[in-house]
């Protein structure tokens, strides 16, 4: 399910021309809204679902809802960068939580 | 790249440190980390004996490193900085370790606790100390010149002092004539001294001065450059007359046929090609384009003996290159037509104390006495309203700190131009500070004024004779107040900024005035090399005015007395990683990056400060400090233990602000407070420059919490970085929130550098949450 744009936080990359969402999207989905300056999805049906916008986001605005086959609208995934880490949390359905934290730098 | 060789040296700090940490112990774990080829302890490295050892390892190429754990790395800095040098060691490659005032002191109650942080501080250094680089500090050549833009008499008297101390000065004055606002005064307090005196002697020392050039009729149109070499674009506006010809006769004005319109409730009489009537700085005519009727005229040029006047002269630009810039285009009185309620505009005998400086120079110098500005008669009664338009929401917010003494000068005027007249003063709270109270005190003693408190609701004209009626209420007598038959009413408004500087100067102070950090660095602008000085600094007296000239010009001799020279911990882009996202642009304080010739952003070195907002705001991460990178920081985190206590107990990174809160932290420690062991100090440059990405890192490599220590809103030193920290946190922590970990476990205090109890108050606090809450969920 495509990605969701937290318009309270989200500072449209101060109005840049190409927000971060923007620049990492590999489909080319996530713009700016001309008029509010705030980022949206402009094609909701052509999201993969590959996060990377939501990775990307240095004010943690948006959200990605999960497919309905893996779980409802309750389920979550969201990852938290660090600087060598990246942790997964995944919540389901029923709120069971499961992380997973993976070593993204070796340098 | 040579191999890296760790000196770790353990001071016992004449027991300081030993009786709490046993260091034997310490030295013998930490003697076989990674990179460390010598581990000693000394009971004091500071001492003669210690610094020959230091020095004696680094030159038989035993180290080429240092991790010194002893003091807070706030003192004795320059003791082990001048060891290291003259062994040949570069400064940069010392690493202080905090045993003494943020273990040793803090925790002598609990030792082994107290032996567990060591030797996680211990790590966190020798990762910092691994990835550090010798760094060299940026130097800067300057030029020993100061452009002043301004004549007033900041600009002269700061013109005179910087020419004395050997610089080339180059003064710009938007007006055709030096001398300023205060050239038009009849006199100033507190000696009653004509300015013309003062600014003659100023003036006559400046035509002395080979060092000195005035340049009028000229304003800044541009500016580029840094501190050391500005590249000022210079904009002059033609005079129409040679000032190296002209002898001053007044023949031309007396053929002039074009009069100038009066402008203010006073009559001016002067024509097109004028010259001031008393201080006159070059003492030679200018011409207004406004009034003059052009060239066809001519009338001037005709007869002028020293064929002075060249009415085709252009306008000219040229550039100048200067170390510093001092700003000192000093201030505007307050718009007092929008005081509709006073009237004036509307009535002619209501005026402002700046016109009423004019009308008693000019009745001073003409009759001796104290004529109304609309029909010439006498004045018997006057009343000065205080604070027209100050300490009002409305409009100016502040007092303008002058305006009360102002009026008890000029009270003294009317008692000196029309003895007989009577004085009346409307004020809400009367300021005559310092030793101007005496001033009060003398006007109240000699009866020169009747004293009314109550702010005035309406000043109304009759307009048969022109005199004016106030309504007021007293409110000591509490009653109604009407005054008829008043001459003559004196606004006594506030002071502005002159309007100009913003294209050059963003603001950053809370006021309209540019000055910076009101107590740290009273002078300083955005740009670095640039100082204000005078009422552009804010409004002040003319004795304080000199004392601001003095002082900024201290400032910009800081700047230009030998190469400039800036520490080396400047801010470095990776541009493999960097995706331009300009937010590093966006968020510096102090306007320091644009785009280099690749396309890159690029810090301008000179105006940087070296906060590292630029590193904290960075999205991926890419911009470090140098010897602060991100890199580091990290290996600062993988180095800790984070069960150092044992289960159950938390562990905290806390990153502190080196300006207040590490110093706090410090004092906290000097004092014999204990805080909870739990917490990892990091000093950092400001709360700003702490990257979301280490704070994250930190959580998920297991630390129970993060506290970032960042200065009071309006005090940080650099602006804005504690709020900024503030928003990013707010950020992490609600994404923490979603991701169903305790939003709590990331924290922001503010601390000033005193607050020690506070600090404890808050660790302690923190700490106990954190044993509340549990292990984070995060943990690996």
């Amino acid at each position: 399910m495509p990605p969701k744009v937290n318009l309270e936080k989200c500072d449209g990359c101060k109005a840049e021309q190409e927000p971060l969402c923007e620049q990492i999207c590999p489909g080319d989905l996530m713009t700016l809204n001309p008029e509010t300056k705030k980022a949206y999805c402009r094609s909701l049906r052509d999201c993969w679902d590959c996060m990377s916008c939501v990775k990307s986001c240095p004010q943690g605005a948006i959200e990605t809802r999960l497919p309905y086959q893996i779980g409802y609208y309750q389920a979550k995934l969201i990852p938290l960068m660090g600087t060598n880490r990246i942790t997964w949390t995944c919540i389901d359905l029923n709120g069971k939580v499961e992380r997973f934290s993976f070593k993204t730098r070796n340098d | 790249m040579e191999k890296t060789q760790i000196g770790l040296y353990l001071c016992r700090c004449h027991g300081e440190i030993g009786q709490t940490i046993d260091l034997d112990r310490l030295a013998k774990a930490m003697g076989n980390k990674k990179g460390v080829s010598v581990c000693r302890i000394h009971p004091a490295w500071c001492s003669e004996a210690g610094l020959a050892v230091l020095r004696e390892d680094v030159e038989e190429g035993r180290v080429n490193r240092v991790v010194l754990a002893a003091c807070s790395p706030r003192e004795k800095e320059i003791i082990f900085r001048q060891a290291a040098e003259s062994a040949g060691l570069n400064p940069c490659l010392i690493e202080r370790c905090n045993l003494r005032e943020q273990c040793a002191w803090p925790h002598r109650e609990e030792p082994e606790a107290a032996y567990r942080k060591a030797v996680n501080l211990i790590n966190m250094s020798l990762a910092r100390a691994r990835q550090a680089e010798p760094l060299d500090p940026l130097v800067f050549p300057a030029r020993k010149a100061v452009l002043v833009v301004g004549a007033g008499i900041a600009g002269l008297s700061a013109a005179l002092d910087l020419a004395a101390a050997g610089v080339e000065v180059t003064v710009v004055e938007k007006e055709a004539f030096a001398g300023g606002k205060v050239a038009r005064f009849y006199r100033y307090f507190p000696r009653f001294c004509p300015p013309g005196c003062g600014l003659e002697y100023l003036m006559a020392e400046i035509r002395k001065n080979p060092r000195i050039t005035i340049y009028t009729l000229t304003e800044v149109v541009g500016l580029d450059g840094g501190p050391g070499n500005f590249q000022v674009m210079l904009r002059q506006r033609p005079r129409f007359v040679r000032t190296e010809a002209c002898t001053a006769c007044g023949k031309c004005a007396e053929v002039c046929p074009a009069e100038r319109p009066q402008a203010g409730p006073l009559p001016v009489t002067k024509k097109a090609i004028y010259i001031p009537e008393g201080f006159a700085y070059p003492l030679a005519y200018a011409l207004d384009k406004e009034v003059c009727r052009g060239e066809n005229c001519g009338l001037c040029a005709e007869a002028c003996p020293a064929h002075a006047i060249d009415l085709k002269a252009k306008e000219r630009e040229f550039s100048l290159e200067a170390g510093a810039i001092l700003w000192c285009t000093g201030w505007q009185p307050y718009d007092a037509g929008r005081l509709e309620l006073f009237g004036y505009g509307r009535y002619a005998n209501v005026i402002t104390s700046l016109e009423f400086e004019h009308l008693a120079l000019q009745c001073g110098s003409a009759s001796g006495r104290l004529l109304r500005p609309a029909d010439g008669s006498p004045v018997r009664r006057i009343a000065f309203i205080q604070c027209a338009g100050s300490r009002d929401v409305n409009h100016l917010p502040y007092c303008s700190q002058v305006c009360c003494t102002v009026t008890l000068k000029q009270v003294q005027y009317v008692r000196k131009l029309a003895p007989e007249a009577e004085s009346y003063v409307f004020y809400m709270d009367l300021r005559s500070t310092g030793e101007y109270e005496e001033m009060y005190r003398r006007v109240q003693e000699e009866g020169m004024a009747i004293f009314i408190r109550g702010n005035p609701a309406a000043v109304e004209e009759d307009p048969a004779s022109g005199c004016l009626t106030i309504l007021a209420e007293d409110t000591l007598a509490g009653e109604p107040v009407r005054l008829e038959n008043i001459d003559l009413v004196v606004l006594a408004i506030g002071m502005r900024p002159e309007p100009g500087p913003e294209s050059f100067i963003e603001n950053l102070a809370t006021w309209e005035f540019p000055s910076g950090h009101v107590q740290c660095f009273p002078f300083e602008t955005q740009r670095r090399g640039l100082y204000v000085a005078g009422c552009a600094q804010g409004p002040m007296d003319v004795a304080g005015t000199v004392r601001s000239a003095a002082g900024a010009a201290m400032k910009a001799m800081s700047v230009i007395s030998g190469n400039f020279t800036l520490p080396p911990a400047v801010p470095v882009v990776d541009k493999n990683k960097c995706d331009k996202c300009k937010r590093c642009m966006e968020e510096c304080p102090f306007g320091a990056w644009s785009w280099d010739e690749t396309q890159y952003p690029a810090p301008d070195l000179r105006k940087c400060r070296q906060c590292g907002i630029c590193e904290g705001g960075c999205p991926l991460g890419v911009i470090s400090l140098r010897n602060f990178t991100i890199k580091q920081l990290t290996g600062m985190i993988e180095a800790l233990d984070m069960e150092f206590l044992g289960r159950g107990e938390p562990t905290v990174v806390a990153f502190l602000c080196i300006n207040d809160a590490y110093p706090a932290a410090d004092l906290a420690g000097r004092q014999g407070l204990s805080f909870p062991p739990n917490i990892l100090t990091i000093p950092v440059p400001c709360a700003g420059a702490v990257n979301m990405s280490v704070v994250v890192e930190a959580l998920t490599a297991g630390a129970d919490g993060v506290l970032v220590g960042g200065c009071p809103s309006d005090q940080c030193h650099y602006r804005k970085g504690s709020d900024l920290a503030e928003t990013r946190l707010n950020n992490v922590r609600e994404t923490l929130e979603r991701m169903l970990v305790e939003p709590e476990r990331v924290r922001l205090v503010r601390l000033q550098a005193d607050d020690r109890h506070l600090f404890v108050m808050e660790a302690k606090r923190f700490v106990a949450a954190l044993r509340a809450l549990g292990p984070s969920p995060l943990k690996p």
